[in-house]
């Protein structure tokens, strides 16, 4: 492996003030909260969503979703000032929800209300619970409301589980079900590691299938792999699906988490603990290269997962002293939280603006950014290397000992690109760049 | 009042549609009193996708909460004004305040507030809930010219002889840069003058030399009339096809009093260069094929018309219906768009992401969709993909031409390396099914070999296809010889 080129000198910053965020919170950082709901809906086989919302809104939020969610066509009542304003938002929805009933392949229509429609109230009680024997299901996310798609994907994830989720069979024992979008080979990591131990995994939500939703309320436990899904680990719960917060990260966080599953499993105590040994040795052992030391990095993303990578990137021997994430805090961020201060952060920002990460920019120095596309603009302009959190996470496993080399491993490589953005910089905004735009 | 219905629309707000005018001035700043996610997908996802612009920098919004939507968006504009004071964002800008969809649904109209506010801001009411964006933008080029271009023109300015406004190139507008480019070489080609290109090269600053030109290209039929109206100086809409640019650029000179020997004289060098191909392509076997074939078009105003005249009268290309934006009544809607696309799909379709969408469900692997409009990620920033004027019609004919080529081939007869067995891979069932480390390690490493963005696809199809062989040969796990034959199968590709 090469040498990691550019260092920041440890300790180099002089001690401050502990860092406050931004001065000002102008532009906050997340998608649309309600894209969250239409990610979870539109993948769904089977779902026909209806939109209820304003034109402007319906373009948006269709323009990404049909690149980052689903080809799936979506059906709206054209909704303006006549039609909010007569009290029509009702009879408006009930034509939506009519059409999306009508294509042969549809099995259930996610109603998703949005802002002007929330606004004007739209009351779940006159909707009709179904079609043609196909549920409705009434998805409120006004962005005023929600504050960071990653929690509009639970709100939209509870509400079909409420629906879905199988109540009447018994649990499973051994069974486990796992909540978060992660890279498909995730889950066959876990499963393999959890096969050792005598239980597995049943599946992964949110996923493409309502049969999957269906198989969630049989597991004998739920990870929640991702600490935003509140509300639908909340209708787990009180099916009497045993909750294990927190994910397999790294290896402190692997083995406390084989742990955990083992006793919410009732698994043999004495495999559990010889296989979480066994990962964490794994771990360690790649560990001991120390793959990031001497490199300091900035963890900024808006899917609500960014302290699982940030306490990856610590673990790979990087110093990260600022994490900031689009969702609020919550019993599921703390661990991850105080983990993460415990191990040298300084600061962990929930509900940020691209001022608190600019802030956070000016303050310490960091020799990669993984940011939101705003952010990571704004550092390539200065020459840092610096990469989309989003593209970037979801592209390779991120949990066990083989997800840990496979992410850390390519962290590593970022480091070296650094005389590129050098490169690109100086000929744009360096001399040369500036003798041109005279 | 009977309830319309809306399929993947394809027209956006006035709030967009305003926006994507006035963050085209270097020295705007605009707040939009709105909730998150109208700013976000307007000034951070959508406009990445159709202008490539990592973010729109001159856009705030007032980020409309729960309590605003009770009391009001006041207080929130205000603490948003300071803040943008505080931190220096309003130094040497003007302040444009604009109302969205929610902000008008509890009326919150900030005229007053603003005045108070900044003398010199102005609040533009977006119409949001009623009108599109092309309303918006005609009302939003009208605005700017009445606030900051007309009362400031002096009151004997006579427009200088030989120059020309492009009107009409904005944030949002589908392959402009390439057309803007083509307008200008064949405006000065003729011997005009560019006077401004507003607003995509103009500013606050610039909007009274609007009125020194002497007459006006509006580059879009969407949008811009209104504005080229206001300046009172005769104006001409930017041209398709061999023909249409030919008399677009007779009556330009004549407008603006160029000696036709001038016109004749790049025309005459027009048709021996940048037209040449079509010429070409013309008396080649090429253009037998174009009274084969069938194309539907799905584009905004300017683009429908031009296309159909272009392909349909000058090259003699069945056209088998076509749907602009704004849409006429007697055009289809989406609904209709989509049903017509899966009954049957013409050879070509020029479109947006939604017919993308409508072909790919119905699986009409034999059409050849070219984008054509918005919405729908695509990057068009250089300036060598026109479709207006001569190297437009050089363009789409060139294009044409290739996709021809690439059904011609797709049709040859291939024998693979490895045949495919069994169809492609179906869905994996609910349960996960266990995998060995060896076969677990082996996907990994097949998938590193993947380009970049393709790999979630990738490790779906693999995994799916892996996990279906097994359960084929009744195993309980997925082995490192099933992986191995999946990968071999291409499940990847």
């Amino acid at each position: 492996m090469a040498e990691i080129i550019p260092l920041t000198p440890a300790g180099a910053e002089a001690p401050a003030e502990p860092f406050r965020g931004g001065a000002c919170k102008l532009h906050p950082q997340t998608m649309c909260p309600a894209f969250g709901a239409l990610r979870v809906l539109t993948r769904i086989e089977g779902a026909q969503p209806a939109m209820v919302t304003d034109t402007g809104c319906l373009y948006g939020l269709t323009f990404v979703t049909h690149f980052y969610a689903a080809r799936k066509s979506i059906v709206a009542p054209a909704l303006g000032t006549a039609e909010l304003s007569s009290g029509k938002v009702q009879e408006a929805a009930n034509a939506a929800i009519a059409e999306a009933a009508t294509a042969a392949n549809t099995s259930f229509i996610p109603v998703i209300s949005l802002c002007v429609a929330e606004t004007a109230g739209l009351a779940e009680e006159l909707l009709p619970k179904e079609v043609d024997g196909k549920p409705v299901i009434l998805v409120r996310v006004p962005a005023y409301a929600i504050h960071s798609h990653p929690e509009a994907k639970d709100v939209a994830l509870a509400a079909v589980m409420r629906r879905f989720v199988d109540t009447s069979g018994e649990h499973e024992p051994g069974t486990l079900a796992l909540i978060g979008e992660v890279f498909p080979a995730d889950p066959l990591l876990i499963d393999g590691v959890l096969r050792k131990m005598g239980g597995r995994v049943v599946t992964t939500l949110p996923g493409r299938h309502v049969d999957e939703i269906k198989q969630a309320g049989r597991a004998a436990a739920v990870a929640a792999l991702h600490p935003f899904y509140r509300e639908t680990i909340g209708v787990l719960r009180e099916r009497g699906v045993a909750v294990v917060s927190g994910a397999p990260i790294g290896a402190e966080g692997s083995a406390a988490w084989l742990r955990a599953i083992g006793a919410a499993l009732d698994l043999d105590e004495d495999v559990v603990e010889r296989v979480a040994a066994e990962e964490e040795a794994a771990a360690r052992g790649f560990l001991a290269s120390k793959p990031l030391q001497g490199a300091t990095i900035l963890v900024s993303g808006y899917e609500g997962n960014e302290m699982l990578y940030a306490r990856l990137l610590i673990e790979g021997g990087a110093r990260v002293p600022y994490v900031s994430t689009s969702i609020g805090p919550s019993a599921l961020t703390a661990a991850d939280e105080a983990w993460l201060k415990a191990h040298g952060t300084e600061a962990v920002i929930y509900r940020k603006t691209l001022e608190d990460d600019q802030a956070a920019m000016a303050r310490w120095s960091f020799d990669l950014v993984i940011g939101t596309t705003t952010l990571a603009a704004y550092a390539k302009e200065k020459g840092i290397p610096s990469v989309y959190y989003t593209n970037i996470l979801s592209v390779r496993p991120l949990f066990l000992a083989g997800g840990m080399v496979a992410s850390l491993s390519f962290v590593r490589d970022l480091l070296n690109r650094k005389p590129i953005y050098d490169r690109m910089l100086a000929f744009f905004e360096g001399d040369e760049g500036r003798e041109a735009n005279r | 009042m009977s309830i319309t219905l809306i399929r993947d629309i394809s027209d956006t707000s006035s709030y967009w549609g305003a926006s994507w005018v006035f963050g085209c001035f270097p020295d705007v700043h605009i707040v939009c009193d709105a909730p998150i996610g109208c700013y976000n997908l307007l000034g951070m996802a959508v406009t990445d996708y159709t202008d490539a612009l990592p973010h729109m920098a001159n856009l705030t919004p007032t980020s409309i909460r729960e309590e605003d939507v009770i009391n009001g968006t006041a207080k929130a504009l205000i603490r948003t004004i300071d803040d943008l004071r505080t931190m220096g964002m309003l130094a040497g800008k003007r302040l444009l305040v604009v109302s969205t969809a929610e902000s008008e649904m509890i009326s919150a109209d900030h005229a007053q507030l603003v005045a108070q506010i900044d003398p010199e801001a102005r609040f533009f009411w977006s119409q949001s809930l009623e009108q599109d964006e092309w309303t918006g933008r005609e009302r939003a080029l009208l605005f700017a010219w009445e606030q900051y271009g007309k009362p400031f023109v002096p009151a004997d300015v006579q427009p200088r002889p030989r120059t020309v406004n492009i009107i009409g190139p904005s944030l949002g507008c589908f392959n402009a840069p390439s057309d803007l480019y083509e307008l200008k070489r064949l405006i000065t080609g003729i011997g005009a003058e560019i006077n401004l290109v507003y607003p995509y090269e103009g500013s606050i600053a610039t909007t009274p030399k609007l009125a020194e030109a002497a007459v006006n290209v509006v580059m879009y039929r969407e949008f811009g009339q209104g504005l080229a109206e206001a300046l009172g100086r005769p104006y001409l809409f930017a041209p398709f096809g061999v023909f249409g640019t030919t008399a677009f650029l007779r009556e330009l000179g004549q407008l603006l009093g160029i000696e036709p020997a001038q016109v004749e004289a790049f025309i005459a060098h027009e048709k021996r260069t940048t037209l040449q191909p079509v010429w070409d392509l013309w008396r080649g076997p090429q253009s037998d094929w174009f009274a084969t074939v069938d194309c539907a078009i799905v584009a905004a105003r300017s683009y429908a018309d031009g296309l159909r005249s272009f392909l349909g009268d000058e090259l003699g290309m069945k056209i088998a219906w076509v749907s602009g934006r704004p849409r006429r009544e007697d055009e289809p809607d989406n609904i209709e768009i989509r049903k017509r696309l899966h009954a049957k799909a013409p050879a070509f379709v020029f479109g947006s992401i939604n017919e993308k969408i409508y072909l790919a469900e119905a699986n009409a692997r034999g059409t050849h969709y070219i984008p054509a409009t918005f919405p729908g990620p695509v990057v068009r920033r250089t300036t060598g993909t026109p479709f207006m004027g001569y190297a437009g019609a050089a363009n789409l004919m060139q294009e044409l031409v290739n996709r021809f080529y690439e059904t011609v081939i797709n049709f040859l007869p291939v024998e693979t390396v490895t045949p495919a067995a069994g169809g492609p891979p179906k869905p994996s069932g609910a349960e996960t099914m266990p995998w060995t480390k060896e076969a677990t390690d082996r996907l990994n490493a097949a998938l590193d070999a993947v380009p970049y963005l393709a790999r979630i696809s990738a490790s779906r199809s693999l995994r799916a296809a892996a996990e279906q062989a097994a359960r084929a040969r009744g195993l309980k796990e997925v082995t490192l010889e099933i992986i191995e034959a999946a990968i071999a199968q291409g499940a990847a590709s």
